[in-house]
């Protein structure tokens, strides 16, 4: 492809260069028209809002005009920047994200390959029904069915008391350092029958002749899983990763917000939370815009990076 | 062929475009008030208003309640009332970006913020020609409600007229079953060390409740919206009202935090001494409201800490479960024998709750009358006790009574909500919960005392003998008269230091309390200084200049 491009270009004036460009444009224009709401959906929801980047510079007021704003300069990131608090949540949103991130791939992977060589329909369809369903609640219901399994008198102590693992009912959301495990396993509950439907469309587009060529030379069902799906389902992995890693600083809100208390706030507490604490709630939305603005830096950083990651590895990539 | 492609491709766009769009499109249906009256002469044209809450309570048309089915037919007003979902804070910002305002808004803890905005309107101009009631119910307060620019924005609820009758039945934070005092023979319950010790000898008698384990003490401390329950009991313990976060002192008027004081040591002590002990739940910290809820109605609990007014449901269920063994009661408990409690509310004036009418209303003289018109000795008595001959009766002696019946309706949440006092006994220009009406009769039901002594379930009555009072105040000391107070209404300037530091200091509790209290007894004393430690970190001297500047500019008159 690239190289026709270039002997045409190469074997003509600016001028048709023009004209091939209205040609092309002419013979497109379907799709250039249908891709035009959603062109003017991002300038004005994802550019124009932009200017609300200015809020960070200043001491901002609600429902005044830009000037008569006081302009404070840095004031805002300074004070974000000096406040050991701030680190503790930091640390709190990379990890969690990185659980996150880590569970919520390998098990939405896994579940999808085994979904996939599952060969009676209706069973299929019951497991990915079940494991969707909770997606679907809301996190104010989840967090309250999580609150109440893991308190003292729910299921969860109950049934390792039963088994005699524990001796003494655990106060699991009272102790800091189980925070992130519970969380982990909960957004797993949560989300990986829904994650898994990009996967299993990306299984569908393998060619089936591969399985049946493999199945000729006599490989076993795991290594057609490992020599043929896996592969196939590569470049969509690779893709999600790289998205991902752009929302490496959103671990997300409801969930820590609902199952965080005060035992366990060190851990629980991420970068959303103080963000509410300390900006929206103080009403004060320059804090609040400055850490969105480092917010969006470092996740530009990590697309970016992960993006050329890619491409010098020769996976497939975002641009 | 051509064509169709052309049709089918511009529909796809079209049908994107729509959707798009209809996400943006400007919901302007149904909210506009229509303008009524003209030059001055207000009619009685029907309208329908809209008012927000930022407390809780359901979504309601004024109408579809008795109450403002009576008020309409007055005046001609309706309203559509709607309260906050959700988180207060983000709902005001909402509203004051959009500019998108309801006619009245009930700020409560948004107040700063929407005047910052210049929300509200100022009603000075409006009660000097419309409201001589107002005038009437407000007048010995105009200094306290108005702003320190010189105008009125909110009407506060506060407002007592015509003398000062407190509450029959105060109540204090330390609630006890009622079982554990009948046990032990009514004893005297003082101070705290009193108060755990009942407590502890009770569940080493019967350390079950009908096979399920009892549960020595508990405190609602398991939402960060709701930590003020276990931060306040020091200032309460040591002898003071609610003044927020400070003491003020009663000659000096000088305000200081409690936090980092050896009241807040010796309360956090005692209560590690009782966790270590195995009466403190486990799940203090950790359960969120329905649980707490739930453990209190469950009869399980022997002592709990709150106020009265953050678990009225649970009570009322209790008491509606008829079992008077089950139920509590608060006791005067301070931390030695000679202090005198304060649990009585001083005669206050709380200035920062109220009702204001914003810059969107378009008939603002409208609704001064309607508020005009509330503040009669009649309409005031309907907001709170309804009709004569339907929810209440007049004696020979020309004193408001209710009958068991009509009582039970009042205090039923369901009728409440359909007869409307749930939406009009509070949150609207009204006399203050101590007024008295020109006949001598209590405006709150509750404080009319031949009301108090019916509302008196055989238990309550009991319980009242045995301690030789006459009503549940006479439980605790007659309230010191504090001419500041209270010291939690003054406001922190958005963005202001005091604001931060309070936001601060209340983070810091939140983080050590739950370690202070389970820590074992040992360690104690080194988990204390290491929040010690923290907190001198705070500008706390900063923060307490603060208050008691603005405590002495109240004594002096200036609010």
């Amino acid at each position: 492809m690239e190289k026709q491009t270039v002997q045409i270009t190469q074997s003509t004036s600016g001028d048709s260069r023009l004209r091939a460009l209205i040609k092309t444009l002419s013979k497109q224009k379907m799709l250039m028209l249908m891709s035009l709401p959603f062109l003017l959906w991002v300038i004005i929801f994802k550019y124009i809002p932009l200017w609300g980047w200015t809020i960070a510079f200043q001491k901002f007021r609600l429902a005044r005009d830009l000037f008569d704003q006081t302009w404070i300069g840095l004031e805002n990131f300074r004070f974000l920047f000096s406040e050991p608090q701030f680190y503790l949540v930091l640390r709190n949103t990379l990890v969690m994200s990185g659980i996150n991130l880590v569970l919520g791939f390998g098990t939405a992977i896994v579940l999808a390959l085994l979904l996939n060589e599952l060969r009676r329909m209706y069973f299929k369809r019951t497991v990915q029904t079940i494991s969707y369903l909770p997606h679907f609640i809301s996190w104010v219901v989840a967090a309250n069915i999580v609150q109440t399994a893991l308190a003292p008198e729910g299921i969860v102590n109950v049934m390792l008391m039963r088994m005699s693992l524990i001796e003494q009912p655990i106060l699991w959301l009272g102790i800091g350092e189980y925070f992130w495990g519970i969380l982990g396993v909960t957004e797993v509950w949560k989300n990986v029958g829904w994650n898994t439907i990009i996967y299993l469309a990306a299984i569908t587009s393998i060619d089936p002749a591969q399985y049946e060529a493999a199945e000729m030379d006599g490989a076993s069902r795991l290594q057609r899983m490992w020599h043929i799906t896996l592969p196939g389902m590569k470049p969509v992995i690779v893709l999600l990763l790289i998205m991902n890693l752009g929302h490496i600083l959103e671990s997300g809100f409801e969930a820590q917000y609902l199952l965080g208390n005060g035992m366990n706030v060190e851990y629980s507490e991420n970068l959303d939370i103080f963000v509410l604490k300390y900006g929206m709630q103080m009403n004060n939305f320059g804090l609040a815009t400055a850490a969105g603005m480092f917010k969006t830096v470092v996740s530009f950083m990590f697309l970016i990076a992960a993006n050329n990651l890619a491409k010098r590895m020769g996976e497939s990539r975002l641009y | 062929m051509r064509k169709k492609q052309w049709l089918t491709s511009g529909l796809a766009v079209l049908t994107a475009a729509t959707v798009l769009l209809a996400g943006c499109s400007n919901d302007s249906g149904g909210n506009t008030p229509q303008t009524g009256g003209t030059n001055g002469e207000v009619s009685t044209d029907p309208v329908t208003f809209t008012y927000f809450g930022f407390g809780n309570n359901k979504d309601v048309l004024a109408s579809d309640t008795t109450i403002g089915k009576i008020l309409q037919e007055q005046t001609g007003v309706d309203w559509q009332i709607e309260f906050v979902v959700g988180d207060a804070s983000t709902k005001s910002g909402v509203m004051i970006a959009g500019g998108d305002y309801p006619d009245v808004i009930s700020p409560v803890g948004e107040l700063p913020k929407l005047l910052d905005a210049g929300a509200f309107i100022p009603l000075n101009d409006l009660i000097e020609e419309h409201g001589p009631n107002i005038k009437r119910v407000y007048g010995d307060y105009m200094d306290k409600i108005t702003h320190e620019d010189g105008n009125i924005y909110i009407l506060p609820y506060t407002a007592n007229v015509n003398g000062y009758l407190s509450d029959p039945d105060a109540m204090s934070t330390f609630w006890i079953q009622r079982r554990v005092l009948k046990e032990f023979g009514y004893p005297e319950v003082k101070t705290l060390d009193q108060y755990f010790d009942l407590i502890e000898q009770y569940e080493a008698k019967y350390p079950t409740v009908d096979g399920r384990d009892t549960i020595g003490f508990l405190t609602f401390a398991g939402t960060a919206g709701e930590f003020f329950t276990i931060t306040n009991q020091p200032m309460h313990l040591a002898g003071y009202p609610n003044d927020g976060n400070v003491l003020v002192d009663l000659d000096t008027h000088e305000a200081n935090l409690y936090m980092g004081t050896d009241y807040e040591k010796q309360w956090l002590a005692a209560l590690n001494k009782m966790n270590s002990k195995g009466l403190v739940d486990p799940e203090t910290f950790t359960a969120n409201k329905d649980q707490y809820l739930a453990k209190l109605t469950s009869g399980r609990v022997l002592g709990y800490v709150n106020y009265a007014w953050q678990i009225g449901d649970a009570t009322n269920n209790l008491k509606a479960a008829g079992n008077d063994d089950l139920r509590y009661v608060s006791l005067p408990i301070t931390f030695d024998e000679n202090t005198t409690d304060a649990y009585i509310d001083p005669p206050s004036f709380v200035n920062n709750r109220g009702l204001g009418i914003t810059v969107n209303a378009e008939d603002p003289v409208r609704i001064i009358k309607y508020w005009d018109n509330l503040l009669t000795d009649e309409n005031q008595k309907l907001v709170m006790w309804g009709q004569e001959g339907e929810t209440y009766s007049v004696n020979e002696e020309g004193r408001m009574v209710m009958s068991e019946e009509q009582l039970a309706n009042r205090n039923d949440n369901e009728f409440k909500r359909q007869y409307g006092w749930m939406y009009f006994d509070y949150e609207w220009p009204r006399y203050g919960d101590n007024s008295v009406y020109e006949d001598g009769n209590a405006h709150r039901v509750f404080n009319q005392p031949e009301v108090a002594a019916v509302n008196y379930t055989e238990g309550d009555k009991v319980l009242l003998e045995a301690y030789g009072a006459e009503t549940f105040s006479d439980f605790f000391a007659d309230p010191i008269e504090r001419p500041w107070y209270p010291a939690w209404s003054i406001e922190k300037e958005q963005g202001s230091p005091e604001q931060l530091f309070g936001q601060r200091s209340g983070d810091l509790q939140q983080k050590y309390y739950p370690r202070l209290v389970f820590a074992k007894e040992a360690e104690f004393e080194t988990v204390w200084n290491e929040y010690i430690a923290e907190f001198n970190k705070l500008d706390s001297a900063g923060f307490e200049a603060f208050v008691t500047k603005r405590v002495k500019e109240r004594v002096d008159g200036k609010w």
